[in-house]
Formats: C-alpha cells, sequence, structure tokens
C-alpha cells in the first residue's frame, strides 16, 4: 500500500509485531519515551493501535501515552503520506508570504500541519529554515526545493508531483 | 510525623507565624488569616504552580517565587501584598483574560447592568446577559472582582474551540478554560482514572483523552470529580448549569447500590439540583460514582414524578384523593385471603418502609407472603450469597490487605468509589488479582488477570483453590482455563498472603454456576484466612432481611421457624401470627402464579400481563408503559423521607429528607400505615421513620442503641435460614452443545442498575449511553461476519424460544460469545447457553 518512497516511512508492509518491538525493553514507565522514538520508526507514526499496545506493555492509560507524545512535536500520529510537503516558516521565508503559502496549502489539501490526506497522497509539515534563505519563500516536496513560490503556482506544482 | 521537628517562624506581611516543618507559604498564610489569591491551587491535589496567582515576595530571593509550591523557612520574610506584587498579579490575570471569554467581568455596561438587573414586571424577565453557567459560582471571576479587573489591556485572543456535548452528563468549553490543571490531577491522582491529560504544547495545550476520543471512548466513569474542582465553566454539569448557587446542603446516603455513599444534595427552592460527595471519612472518602453524582438528580426530579394517587375506573385512570385510596384498598382487602395476597418490595426502600410492609403483611394480612426482588437478582445463589454477607469486612480492610482477588468485579461505572480505594491500595503494592472473562476496569492494573472462558468461572476457581490448598498432591484440573503460570502464581500469593479480601463482583451472579463459584469462594477463603467484600447491588439488602421483608425471615432477620423468635413477634405486635409459610415466595410471580391483590412496594411487575386481580402500584413514577396498575400509590424518593440503609458492611446509615415530596406524595411506610389504620389494625400509629426504629430495636441488635446508630462500626449480618431457590425453568446446560460454527455462548445478566424497579436508563437520560440494558453485546469480528452493523436487530434463537435486541458491538466481549442485561428474571432459562442468531427482519 505504501510505496516506500516517502522519506518519513520507514515502515514497511509487514504486520506491525510489537512483541519483537518491545522485547528491549523492560516494561518500565521511564521507557516511555524512548519506545515512542522506536514505534515512530518503525511504523513512520505513532498510531491508535500503537498507543494501545504501549498501553498494555507498560500499564499506563493511553490518555496519558498520549498526553506525553503529543507534547513533542517530532511525534506524529497519522500516517505519513507518500510525498511529503514542507512549508519553511523561517524568518526569511516567513517574512516573504511562508504563512501565507502554509494556509493556503492546508486549504488546497483539506488539511492542518502534520496531518496527511485522505488518500495518503500528501502530508503537510511546517519546518524553520530549510538553509536556503536565498530563494524564500521555500516549499520542498521530498527532496525537491521549489523556490520562491507564489501562492497561485501551489496548484501546479502540486499537480506536477503527483 | 514531624511533632520532635520544632515548628518554624517566619514572617508574612509583617506578622510573625509559625509553621509546621514541610507546609508551604501559602498554608501557612491561609492557617493565620492572611489571603493569597490562588487558581491552580485545592488542598488535597499537589501543588501545580501553574497560574502564578500566588506569586509572592520572599525577602533575599531575587524571583518571585509562588506561595502554593514554596516550603517555608526558618526566618523567612514573605510579603504578600506589594504594590509591584500585585501590579504584577493583575498583569497575569489579564493574560488569562485575553484568551478567556469574559463578558461577564469586562462591560461597559457592567454598573448600569447590575443596577437595574431587579426590575419590577408583572413576569419574571431576565435582564443582564448570562454567558457562563459558572456565573456568580466562579473562581476566576472572584479573582478577578477581588482585584478590580474592569479592562483587558492586551490584545484579545479567543482560542475558538467547539463546546464538547458529546458525552453525557457534563459539557465541556475547552474557550473558559485556564489551565489549572485542576481536572487533571484531580482524575490522575485522586481518581487515578487516568482519563484527562494535558495533550499537545504551548498556546495549542488542551485538556482531554488521548486523539480526539470523547471521554465515554477515552474511558471516563463519569464521577464528575473533574467537574467539581473546575474553578471555571470550563466543565459543567448538564443537568445543573444554569441553576446557579444552591440554598442549602443536605447529608444524606446514596439509594443505587450497597456501599451506600454520604452525599451532599444541592437543594434550591426546595428541589434537588445536584449532588456532591461528602466528605465521609469512613466509606466513600469524599468521592462517588456516576449514579451517587449525577443519576439521582435527574431521578428524583423528572417531571413526570407521580403527585396523586389514582385509580382506574374502566380503562379510565382518576386521580383521588388518598382518603379515596385507603378507602379502596381496605376494601379489596378486606375479602382476600391471606396465600392470595402478595407483597414485593424494593431493596432500595427505607428498612423502616420494610419493616412496616412485612408487618402489614403478617399482622393485617396475616400472610407470610412478602418478598422482594432481591431472590430474583440473585437466582440460584441467593442463599449462600446471604450467607457470605455474614463474614464481609469493611471497607477500611482494603487498605490493610497484602492481596485482594476481585471476581467478575468491574467499577467503571457502578461502585467507582471502591475502585478508587482499590487503585490507592495497589499504589502501596498490594496485589490485585481478578478472575473475568472479559476486559475490565483492572485489566491493566491487576497483577494477575485469570481470563476464564464465558460461563468457566467456577472450574477456573476450582482449580484454583486445588492449587491453594496445601493437600492438594498434584493438580488435577489441567483442562483450567487461563494461563498455568497465572494460575500457580496466583495460587502462591494467595497461600502466602496473611490478609486476603475477596470482593465479589455481580458479573457472574446470574449464572446458573453462581451458587458453585460462591461455594469454591467461601472454601477458598476458609483455605487462606481471608474477608469477603460482598458488594451488592442493592442499597438495602441488609435492611430488607433485617426488616424481615421475605417469607423465610422475620424482623431481625430471623428466620421464621425460630419458635422462640416468632413468641417475641407475637407478643411485640400483640397478634397471633400465620402458621408457616408454605412454599410461596416471589419466584411464583415470576412463574404466573395468581394472586388475589399483588402490592408492588417500589417493584415492576414481574411480566406486562400481571397475574393478580387487583394491582396496586406504590413507587415514585407512573406504572406505564410496563403495565396498568388499578391503584397507583404516589410515593417519596429517598430524597424526601428519612430513615435508613444498611449497607453491604452492615453499616446503619442515615437517610435524610431535603426536600418535601412532590404533590401529594408520601413516605412508604405513611402510605402503609394509612391503609391499615383504615381497616382498624392496630400498631400503625407511627409518625415518624424514629418510632418504627424503636419498634425494630425490639427485634435487632442492629437498630438497638438508637442514639450512636450512624457512628456505629459495622456488623456483619448474620443469616442463619434457608432461602428456598423454587427457581421456575431450566437448569445448568449439563455440556457445552455441539461447537458448531454458528452457535454462541449466550450469558444474560440482570440490570444492577436499577431504582424501585426502574432501570435507570428510563429516567435519566445521560445513562442511556452508559448504561445500556435490552442490547445484545457482540464483538465487532462476529458482527462483521454475520454482516451485523450496531443497532441492527438480532435474532436469538434458543431451542424453540427467540428474542430479538438490537446489537451493540463490544470490542471487550470475546468472540464467540454473546451478553444481555436484561431488566429481570435473566435467569429463567439456563444461563449460559447455546444459541444461535440471525439479523432479524426487517
Ligand atoms: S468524570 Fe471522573 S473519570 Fe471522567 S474525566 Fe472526570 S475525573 Fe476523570
Ligand atoms: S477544565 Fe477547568 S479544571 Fe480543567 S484545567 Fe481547565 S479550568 Fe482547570
Ligand atoms: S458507589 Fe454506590 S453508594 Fe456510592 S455513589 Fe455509587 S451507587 Fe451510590
Ligand atoms: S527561512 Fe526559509 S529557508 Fe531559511
Ligand atoms: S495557586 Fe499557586 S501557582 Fe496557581
Amino acid at each position: 500500500m505504501n510505496p516506500p518512497d516517502t522519506p518519513t516511512a520507514g515502515a514497511g508492509t509487514d504486520p506491525p509485531d510489537y512483541q519483537e518491538l518491545f522485547r528491549q525493553f523492560k516494561g518500565q514507565e521511564g521507557e516511555l519515551i524512548s519506545i515512542l522514538v522506536r514505534v515512530q520508526e518503525t511504523f513512520g507514526y505513532i498510531s491508535e493501535e500503537s498507543v494501545r499496545q504501549i498501553s498494555q506493555f507498560l500499564r499506563l492509560s493511553e490518555n496519558q501515552i498520549f498526553g506525553v507524545a503529543s507534547f513533542f512535536s517530532k511525534f506524529r500520529f497519522d500516517e505519513p503520506g507518500r510525498k511529503s510537503i514542507k512549508v519553511c516558516m523561517g524568518t526569511a521565508c516567513h517574512v516573504h508570504g511562508g504563512g501565507f503559502l502554509s494556509d493556503t496549502l492546508g486549504w488546497q489539501l483539506g488539511i492542518t500541519v502534520g496531518q496527511s490526506t485522505k488518500d495518503k497522497r500528501f502530508d503537510f509539515q511546517r519546518v524553520n529554515c530549510l538553509g536556503c534563505c536565498a530563494l524564500a519563500p521555500v516549499v520542498q516536496i521530498n527532496e525537491k526545493i521549489h523556490a520562491r513560490t507564489m501562492v497561485t503556482q501551489l496548484k501546479e506544482i502540486l499537480q506536477n508531483r503527483e | 510525623m514531624n511533632t520532635e521537628q520544632p515548628p518554624i517562624t517566619l514572617s508574612i506581611d509583617n506578622r510573625t507565624v509559625t509553621a509546621a516543618r514541610g507546609a508551604t507559604i501559602l498554608e501557612a498564610a491561609r492557617a493565620h488569616g492572611i489571603e493569597i489569591p490562588t487558581l491552580c491551587y485545592l488542598a488535597g491535589l499537589s501543588p501545580h504552580g501553574g497560574c502564578r496567582m500566588c506569586i509572592v515576595e520572599v525577602e533575599g530571593v531575587r524571583t518571585f517565587p509562588t506561595a502554593c509550591t514554596t516550603p517555608v523557612e526558618e526566618g523567612m520574610i514573605v510579603r504578600t501584598r506589594t504594590a509591584q506584587i500585585e501590579a504584577m498579579r493583575r498583569d497575569i490575570l489579564q493574560l488569562f483574560l485575553t484568551e478567556h471569554t469574559s463578558s461577564c467581568l469586562v462591560c461597559d455596561e457592567k454598573a448600569e447592568c447590575k443596577e437595574f438587573m431587579p426590575t419590577i414586571r408583572k413576569s419574571g424577565v431576565t435582564t443582564g446577559c448570562r454567558y457562563c453557567p459558572k456565573d456568580t459560582l466562579c473562581e476566576l471571576q472572584a479573582v478577578a472582582e477581588s482585584m478590580g479587573i474592569d479592562r483587558i489591556d492586551h490584545p484579545i485572543y479567543y482560542r475558538n474551540l467547539r463546546v464538547e456535548t458529546e458525552d453525557p452528563f457534563y459539557d465541556r468549553d475547552y474557550n473558559l478554560c485556564i489551565l489549572c490543571g485542576r481536572c487533571v490531577r484531580m482524575c490522575q491522582e485522586v481518581r487515578t482514572a487516568n482519563v484527562l491529560a494535558y495533550k499537545n504544547r504551548g498556546r495549542n495545550t488542551i485538556i482531554g483523552p488521548a486523539f480526539h476520543r470523547t471521554h465515554m471512548a477515552g474511558g471516563c466513569e463519569f464521577c464528575g470529580a473533574c467537574v467539581a474542582v473546575c474553578p471555571t465553566g470550563a466543565l459543567r454539569e448538564k443537568a445543573r448549569a444554569w441553576e446557579g448557587k444552591p440554598d442549602r446542603e443536605e447529608t444524606t446516603t446514596c439509594s443505587f447500590c450497597g456501599v451506600g455513599c454520604q452525599l451532599r444534595l444541592l437543594v434550591k427552592d426546595d428541589r434537588v439540583i445536584g449532588s456532591l460527595p461528602a466528605d465521609d471519612p469512613v466509606v466513600n472518602q469524599g468521592q462517588l460514582c456516576v449514579k451517587g453524582r449525577f443519576c439521582n438528580t435527574e431521578l428524583v426530579s423528572g417531571y413526570r414524578r407521580l403527585r396523586n394517587p389514582y385509580a382506574r375506573y374502566g380503562s379510565i385512570p382518576t386521580e383521588i384523593s388518598w382518603d379515596q385510596a385507603t378507602a379502596l384498598m381496605a376494601e379489596q382487602l378486606a375479602t382476600c385471603p391471606p396465600e392470595e395476597f402478595a407483597l414485593l418490595a424494593s431493596t432500595n426502600c427505607c428498612t423502616e418502609d420494610l419493616y412496616v410492609a412485612q408487618k402489614f403483611a403478617r399482622v393485617v394480612m396475616r400472610s407470610h407472603q412478602v418478598d422482594t426482588t432481591a431472590r430474583i437478582f440473585y437466582g440460584p445463589a441467593f442463599d449462600p450469597y446471604l450467607r457470605l454477607l455474614g463474614r464481609s469486612v469493611p471497607l477500611s480492610a482494603l487498605s490493610a490487605a497484602e492481596v485482594i482477588l476481585a471476581v467478575g468485579l468491574d467499577s467503571r461505572f457502578g461502585r467507582s468509589v471502591v475502585g478508587v480505594a482499590l487503585r490507592r491500595t495497589l499504589k502501596q503494592g498490594i496485589r490485585l488479582i481478578t478472575v473475568n472473562p472479559h476486559r475490565h476496569s483492572y485489566s491493566l492494573l491487576a497483577q494477575i488477570w485469570l481470563q476464564p472462558p464465558s460461563g468457566g468461572e467456577a472450574g477456573l476457581l476450582r482449580s484454583l483453590l486445588d492449587r491453594v490448598q496445601p493437600a492438594a498432591a498434584a493438580p488435577a484440573g489441567a483442562s483450567a482455563a487461563g494461563r498455568d503460570s497465572d494460575l500457580g502464581e496466583a495460587a502462591r500469593l494467595l497461600r502466602e498472603s496473611k490478609r486476603t479480601v475477596i470482593m465479589i463482583g455481580s458479573e457472574f451472579m446470574q449464572c446458573d454456576g453462581a451458587a458453585e463459584i460462591l461455594a469454591i469462594l467461601t472454601e477458598l477463603a476458609d483455605a487462606t484466612g481471608a474477608g469477603f467484600m460482598p458488594l451488592p447491588a442493592q442499597n438495602n439488602l441488609v435492611g430488607s432481611l433485617t426488616a424481615g421483608a421475605y417469607p423465610e425471615a422475620l424482623p431481625g432477620g430471623v428466620p421464621l421457624d425460630d419458635d422462640a423468635h416468632r413468641r417475641l413477634a407475637e407478643q411485640i405486635w400483640g397478634v397471633p401470627l400465620a402458621p408457616a409459610a408454605g412454599s410461596w415466595n416471589a419466584w411464583q410471580l415470576w412463574a404466573g402464579q395468581r394472586s388475589r391483590v399483588l402490592y408492588l412496594l417500589g417493584e415492576l411487575p414481574p411480566t406486562p400481563a400481571v397475574p393478580a386481580d387487583f394491582l396496586v402500584f406504590q413507587n415514585i413514577y407512573p406504572p406505564e408503559p410496563y403495565c396498568t396498575a388499578d391503584l397507583v400509590l404516589p410515593a417519596a424518593a429517598a430524597t424526601e423521607s428519612d430513615g435508613t440503609f444498611i449497607n453491604g458492611e452492615g453499616r446503619v446509615q442515615l437517610v435524610r429528607r431535603a426536600v418535601p415530596p412532590p404533590g401529594n406524595a408520601l413516605p412508604d411506610w405513611e402510605i402503609l400505615c394509612r391503609i391499615a389504620r383504615r381497616m382498624g389494625a392496630a400498631g400503625f400509629a407511627f409518625t415518624s421513620a424514629e418510632e418504627i426504629r424503636a419498634e425494630m430495636g425490639r427485634f435487632s441488635d442492629a437498630y438497638r442503641r438508637e442514639a450512636d446508630l450512624a457512628r456505629r462500626d459495622p456488623r456483619p449480618f448474620h443469616w442463619g435460614g434457608r432461602m428456598a431457590d423454587t427457581r421456575p425453568g431450566g437448569r445448568a446446560e449439563t455440556a457445552a452443545g455441539p461447537a458448531a460454527r454458528e452457535t454462541y455462548r449466550l450469558t444474560v445478566s440482570a440490570v444492577e442498575h436499577s431504582h424501585r424497579g426502574f432501570p435507570l436508563s428510563v429516567w435519566v437520560e445521560g445513562s442511556r449511553m452508559l448504561l445500556t440494558e435490552g442490547m445484545l453485546e457482540i464483538n465487532p469480528d462476529d458482527a462483521a461476519a454475520a454482516g451485523i452493523a450496531p443497532g441492527d436487530p438480532v435474532t436469538v434463537v434458543c431451542g424453540d424460544a427467540e428474542m430479538t435486541w438490537p446489537a451493540k458491538l463490544h470490542r471487550d466481549q470475546p468472540p464467540g460469545t454473546l451478553h444481555a442485561a436484561l431488566r429481570e428474571c435473566a435467569c429463567i432459562r439456563p444461563n449460559p447457553q447455546t444459541v444461535s442468531i440471525r439479523k432479524a427482519h426487517v
């Protein structure tokens, strides 16, 4: 289902094997963050099922686990899309209208930051400075940098990238 | 603890004060009447230090520490009210208000509005805006007003969050939330339900369960503890939202289960508008479950409450006076022979009511034909269950236990108070073993969860017992369900524990194996010296026995065939008692035996087509659509009459009249007395519950020494008689039928969340989501295979009988099994039984 073309998705198509994953851990509360990191590495994101499995392993409530996980911006809770879109919000890009780009993209894809589209084609994140401020405002799709992106170009860029 | 350590002396606002070592500045200040504003602080919860309202100046400290988190130190010099601190507090508070819709605080018209709010008009009108249900009760408002905040100097940035109304009993408007974290700490630290957590970070922080789940899906117990501590209007009770301040409070006992929690009823204009836990040190320790917290209010204040007696002339119900009603009763009863009279009472009634009821039957009608529905609820396990009551230990035994064995107990909604106590003890390192075929509220917490197949509890407990008993050579029952290592480990824990408590839930109680399970548990208790916590589902089961409301029992809970006690009764009542009862009991009503007069005291009839010539229905709500009664008598609810309950521990608890009953309704005992007097019977001149107690005291130790009744230690109830089990119909299935693919194991249970015969969900809207009955619970995978969607009508075929219920998909229902909770009398057929299902024709 998930062509391994996305950079974030380390997940293969194997059925999730949590027992295997948990084997390195002792089942103590303090291991929660390390487990979350491993889960995200393995599956690309933290699913409801992952939280359920961790809850049974650590005997913590799913709500507490989610509370901890959602505090860190590096954990994501949606299956990554095949193409990952990053809109730069660094200073230069921000000044050149990165926020406007980000809002428009959200509109066009019908999702908000951190989510992926229903058809799993795109996911959408904001990042701080991609290191090419001269090209601001910058949108990155997978590895490709789109320089001096204007709102009016977004539709076309998305179409070309499908 | 710190008694040897000298107290600390410090100065607060130029006053020299002393405080215990380890106390915070806030505690020291408050103890000496120095007020420091707080929002996130709440006694009983861990200090949070989040709102920074309580900042103070401490000499020699550069920053401004929060008083609620800073411990006192010797010689500290603290100032709580400098101009600088007050300015900072105002600024912090204004920052709160930039996010918090605050029309109640900041409004150009505020002064005029206040002045002109009371208007003289012909009819009541609301003047002034009221946007928030916490208006006048809000702590944020109080703090803001005390600081005289009337404008906000920072840009407004509302969060525009959706108000969450999808859960029963309370709504959430996180636009009003100030992230004080009281609810989170309440849910995690005190209730240990762990439903609420902070989600996300920074500006996006919000409180709630995982993902975007509702509280229902997040495992909330709907105990309402979080709602009660919220300082703002963010968490609000649906039913009490706009009621405002209560006029007064009244302490009474909850009438929904045998735990017997102490409630603080909130009363306004002689109406009960809400209930909160009383800070009772022995029973509920400031906690309640959803029934006591929310269901109680809605149940007693429904608009359909009965207000006047009415009789049926032909098919037309006609309101009549009490005088006419008692006359009609007397006329019917005068010609009714003792063996054709039947009185079916509810174990929700007060002991006094039940005492008068049985006295009425025995003295006025010369009949022992009085019974309660507890017999039906417990089915074949009734007699063994009553015996267990004699070995019950008080709730405080939980914290002293080493090992707790919980059988068939789930405390998410019912008895969650016990769940809180149990989880608290687990933190102290007590071991918990649970026996339950389903995932339950202790699945994650138990050291060992023994999971028998549904209906296989007895087998599993038997093999546990075999392993516990030292005599057991080799564990024989190798076929026993559950992992062997777990079983061995559980047996070891039980063997080694010196103080074991066995908690009994009602999940298996209606199964045919229940009597056997209780017998095995008794043996287990003998082998390990364990005490029991029977946790009856009925709030006054022990009281009903003490009152003698059974054909086999006289007041005092003494068997009818005890000659000395019979003579005592004859002497106290001044009439000869009828000879022993014959074999009548409530099961006869379920079997369809006809009576001339059937008196339903707070009960519904067994079937809509009631086998009685004259049906008397005395209750708080009308009998329709369950049956049509010939005479309907309006009774007072538990919040409207005085009396006592005896809880599962054997503790006598006071029920107090908080409000008058609606219309012409009367307490149960008074109605019975009026009828008895009308029939010329002596001994029914009671004018108060206290007088009845005095008479009961002559029978029963439980009611002697009136003065210290409520303060006394619980006394376990010892039942020395024998309750007949004359269940009609099926017995246990001998073999678990052929394991055909399409067959399922169906277990049925009686709803334990009923009050005076009605399932709570009939009169309490919110409970319809929580406490469903008449639904077929099925595993989602099974449902998918059979093409069943949630809510689809499903026909269950067992032998020659068919029943149709809507489906409820339930992940915790083990595959291949079905479960249905029914109003009563689930147990006439074999239970569990093998059935097949199909989608009903629509
Ligand atoms: S109602 Fe009780 S269980 Fe539910 S969130 Fe509030 S405190 Fe937690
Ligand atoms: S919901 Fe209420 S109690 Fe909970 S953090 Fe918000 S304001 Fe505090
Ligand atoms: S646990 Fe029982 S007694 Fe306590 S509030 Fe709930 S129903 Fe009432
Ligand atoms: S700010 Fe966008 S690339 Fe540096
Ligand atoms: S009360 Fe001290 S920080 Fe909130």
